[in-house]
């Protein structure tokens, strides 16, 4: 008998019941919407049972209190796809229901509110009871297709169950469904910046990321190979994350207005100069190097390392600065709309043409495959080299050399310059972390067959130790690339734009729509670059060393 | 032809782990470094393809020092085998066997056929294994891929750190038997690192016993095993150094061909006069016509019975003799089972061609060094 009844919890489908206990609950004790008679006064907060008329608001919280139902339910088939169609059901009508609720509201305003109340623009908020009843569709939604999964049901079929509510959903957002909510207002009002906004938010956390990735895997290559560096790099990256970003922002403004206000040609003369000391200290230390004891050899090592990072430094941030600034202006330029989607085509096509050459052994059907291969990444290259040429052009073109200042480039004190130093270096702590452990955690026979097959340092690098730490330096990337996008919306306070701009004026006006419409896109790019990431991790790890 | 000229490794610490070796191993001989742990094999290994630097001193490889080829140069040229394997564990078998060729820009199409070539040849199918990832293989395939993988691009040399060390024991005398056919066909010049005794005395044509950096005793199996230079060797080659030297040595080696015999149709008087001159206790009887072993008779049967035939000890040769191409130690225990002075060895027809005796073998085992050419077949 217990062990039936312990059976019986065993098989049901407790999430369910946690989806369906949320939604109702929100649904009976929190208000859905909240009208407001105009933008500063407080709002009248209406929970789902309160709306008067007809019983379609009663049903949606009777239908938000089936999951806990079939959650119970032996035939696991049925239920899962019972509780499918339920969550998608309760995901669209939460958003439909209160939204014809409000319209009906707003017609009437004037009748809501005490006499005397001044009403203009009066507004439907969305309220806590949505979130709750969202939230609880989607848990019963994951419930269902959790269910299916393992009843055998085909990746397609949970796939197209999986999206439907989510589909209805974009449909009624671009039929104007849903127009009523004051964020849909907002949006309305501002599409366009946010468009851009976006856009410059995603530039932002890519190119951080690209540069972090860069010095990332320098710093955790280097913290793996030298037992003295290992602890100063993890440490230095491990300080850097525990500084507060606006200090960080802070600390950087001084010197980066002063390099904006340098002149470009003797920026550039300081710069080979520069450039030049170095690459004679390590001609010089390459041929001397072998001569030299143990110890001084290691401190000129050092000392060489560090004259080249000034150098590299500094292009550095010139390059992702400018290499932003340009993006950002190919981004607007409309005329450039071909040249760009051909150009992302032929990066699309690259990594296809070699999947499929690795699937279907074209290397020996086609004659010339192996160069034919290189063909979209050519065209790529080429495309995207015209395109930032264009770019650059529109940007410096009517500068003349002698008056061209690094400000031009996009470097100064306040601006995407020091936003994305900073992300950078925010990023450095996953990426270093994760790349020195996936370096380090690689057997070191496996290093040492290589070597003694023969393997260069650089091809042991490149083709053993780079795809065996993969998985793990991926992981970081994935981190960092999460932790980017919340960061970058902090950049907005140093003038940097990006999403930030609707959190911070929304902030300011205590208005919960302006902060919804910055906050809202940047968790949906959270989401997608981390699924997307973690799509393409997959496709470039080797089965060999793939997780089972 | 691979010669350590005087060479000396000191470690950065100090630590002195190769001392003053001198070594010199032949084309297509396999030459063991053997000795106890830590004294200096993986050492003296590791700096013929210069994954370690000599601290003084040369090494020859036909007779051009090692340290004027670029590393990688060099080490493309000489198979590397040890015992973690190694594997890269993301490619394929094919990619894995294929690393040196592609690293040496092999075309393709040569490639693929090098790399089926030499997995056939280690035992590993490839149109079944070819395409899977090493760890979808088990140790012992892991392992041969490894001595497939180090054959990569025929190297004249080739470098083996314990290769066997990692699979049970019934696995690594397959391979080591497998790995000596093999060598039969190609012939390479090879080191092998070992710390075991049998493995060395089983696969070196010369075996250099190290301890503590320095070479004690460079010798062939047998020898080493005959004449131990001191009281480090001899406890390290064990107490059962005899019997390990028998079985270096084939029957047919070691067996005497004139042994007391009679056709099986002989008069009991022809026996007795045989025995007679023999000055001998017993006879082997052998079919007259085709000279295969029958049984045996004793003197002291003879007077109780009227023929042979009824005198004699009929005995399926298999219960008696032993095989030509068996080693001595085979013979030992043949003779120690059943009592005998001399055990027949009979060829794979049944045919009686000589006997061991206890005292024959004892002479071997005490006479030093002079059995060199008197090792099993399978050399060269
Ligand atoms: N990098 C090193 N630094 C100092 N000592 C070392 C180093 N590598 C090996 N040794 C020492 O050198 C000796 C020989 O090592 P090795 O050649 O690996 O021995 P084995 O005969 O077991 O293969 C050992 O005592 C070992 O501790
Ligand atoms: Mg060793």
């Amino acid at each position: 008998m217990l062990d039936e009844r312990r059976t019986a919890i065993h098989n049901s489908n407790l999430i369910a019941f946690l989806g369906g206990s949320f939604a109702s609950f929100g649904f009976f004790f929190l208000p859905v919407i909240e009208i407001k008679p105009n933008r500063l006064a407080s709002g009248l907060p209406v929970s789902l049972l309160e709306i008067p008329g007809d019983m379609r608001y009663l049903l949606l919280f009777l239908l938000a209190l089936t999951p806990v139902l079939l959650a119970f339910v032996g035939d696991r088939n049925r239920r899962g796809w019972a509780l499918v169609a339920v969550g998608n059901l309760i995901v669209v009508l939460t958003l439909y229901l209160p939204a014809l609720a409000g319209s009906a509201y707003l017609s009437g305003a004037e009748a809501l509110f005490e006499a005397g109340t001044r009403i203009s623009n009066p507004r439907i908020l969305t309220s806590a009871g949505i979130a709750t009843g969202l939230a609880g569709g989607a848990i019963t939604l994951f419930a269902g297709l959790l269910d299916l999964e393992r009843s055998g049901a085909s990746r397609l079929a949970r796939g197209l169950a999986g999206a439907v509510g989510a589909l209805v959903v974009i449909v009624m957002l671009a039929g104007g469904r849903l127009d009523v909510y004051s964020i849909m207002v907002e949006y309305h009002a501002r599409g366009e910046a946010l468009a851009l906004r976006f856009l410059e938010h995603i530039v932002f956390v890519l190119v951080a990321l690209a540069a972090g990735l860069i010095v990332g895997i320098a710093l955790g290559l280097w913290a793996s190979r030298d037992a003295r560096a290992e602890d100063a790099i993890l440490y230095a990256v491990g300080i850097i994350q525990t500084v507060p970003s606006l200090a960080l922002f802070g600390i950087l403004l001084v010197p980066l207005a002063r390099l904006g206000d340098a002149h470009f040609l003797s920026l550039a003369r300081d710069w080979l100069l520069l450039a030049g000391l170095a690459l004679a200290a390590a001609l010089v230390l390459r041929r001397f190097h072998a001569r030299l004891p143990e110890r001084t050899r290691q401190f000129s090592l050092v000392t060489v390392i560090f004259l080249a990072l000034i150098p590299l430094a500094l292009l550095a941030v010139l390059i992702i600065a400018f290499g932003f600034e340009v993006v950002l202006t190919i981004l607007t330029m409309a005329e450039l709309a071909l040249l760009r989607s051909l150009t992302g085509l032929a990066i699309f096509v690259f990594p296809i043409f070699m999947s499929a050459g690795k699937r279907y052994d074209l290397e020996r059907k086609l004659p010339h495959y192996q160069r034919l291969r290189f063909l979209p990444l050519l065209a790529a290259a080429l495309g995207g080299l015209t395109l930032l040429a264009q770019g650059a052009g529109e940007l410096l073109g009517t500068n003349e050399l002698a008056e061209l200042t690094i400000r031009d480039f996009g470097v100064s004190g306040i601006g995407t310059a020091p936003a994305i130093i900073a992300l950078t270096l925010y990023s450095l702590l996953p990426l270093v972390r994760n790349t020195y452990a996936g370096l380090k955690n690689i057997d070191p026979a496996i290093i040492d067959s290589g070597k003694g097959m023969g393997f260069t340092a650089a091809q042991s690098f490149f083709r053993i130790e780079l795809p065996l730490a993969f998985p793990v330096i991926m992981a970081g990337v994935r981190n960092a690339a999460i932790s980017l996008v919340g960061i970058a919306a902090v950049a907005s306070i140093i003038g940097a734009g990006a999403l930030g701009d609707f959190i911070l004026l929304g902030v300011n006006s205590t208005s919960i729509d302006q902060i919804l419409l910055g906050a809202v896109p940047a968790v949906l790019l959270a989401v997608i670059l981390d699924a997307a990431l973690k799509v393409l991790e997959g496709l470039l790890t080797s089965p060999g060393i793939r997780q089972a | 032809m691979i010669e350590f000229k005087d060479v000396i490794k000191e470690y950065p610490n100090g630590f002195r782990a190769v001392d003053d070796l001198n070594l010199t191993v032949r084309d297509g001989e396999i030459c063991v470094l053997i000795g106890p742990s830590g004294c200096g094999k993986t050492t003296a290994l590791r700096m013929v393809n210069r994954l370690i630097d000599v601290t003084r001193g040369e090494i020859l490889i036909d007779g051009q020092p090692n340290d004027e080829f670029e590393p990688e140069v060099l080490r493309r040229q000489i198979g590397y085998a040890i015992q973690q394997i190694g594997l890269l564990p993301h490619m394929t078998i094919r990619d894995n066997v294929a690393i040196v060729p592609r690293l040496l820009d092999w075309d393709e199409e040569r490639i693929r056929q090098r790399v089926d070539l030499l997995l056939d040849m280690v035992g590993i199918d490839p149109s079944i294994h070819g395409d899977k990832y090493p760890r979808q293989l088990s140790g012992g395939q892991q392992q041969r891929v490894g001595v497939a993988r180090a054959l990569g691009a025929d190297p004249p040399i080739m470098l083996m750190d314990e290769p066997f060390g990692a699979v049970d024991p019934i696995t690594r005398a397959i391979l080591q038997e497998e790995f000596l056919q093999i060598q039969q066909e190609v012939s390479k010049t090879i080191i092998f690192v070992t710390h075991d005794i049998d493995e060395a005395i089983y696969m070196g044509d010369r075996i250099a016993l190290l301890r503590a950096g320095r070479l004690v005793q460079y010798d062939t199996p047998d020898d080493l095993l005959a004449m131990p230079r001191d009281d480090f060797v001899r406890e390290f080659v064990g107490a059962d150094r005899s019997l390990k030297r028998l079985h270096l040595i084939s029957v047919k080696d070691s067996m005497m061909n004139n042994v007391p015999c009679c056709d099986h149709d002989a008069s009991l008087e022809e026996v007795a006069a045989c025995l007679q001159r023999r000055q001998s206790d017993s006879a082997f009887v052998v079919d007259a016509s085709s000279g295969v072993l029958l049984g045996w008779v004793e003197r002291a049967d003879l007077a109780e019975s009227r023929s042979l035939a009824e005198a004699m000890h009929h005995a399926p040769a298999g219960s008696i003799a032993v095989p030509e191409d068996a080693t001595a130690r085979e013979a030992l225990s043949v003779l120690l089972s059943h009592s005998f002075d001399l055990t027949p060895v009979i060829d794979a027809e049944g045919v009686l061609t000589g006997g061991v005796s206890i005292q024959r073998l004892q002479d071997l085992v005490e006479a030093p060094g002079i059995h060199a050419a008197a090792q099993p077949e399978r050399r060269r």
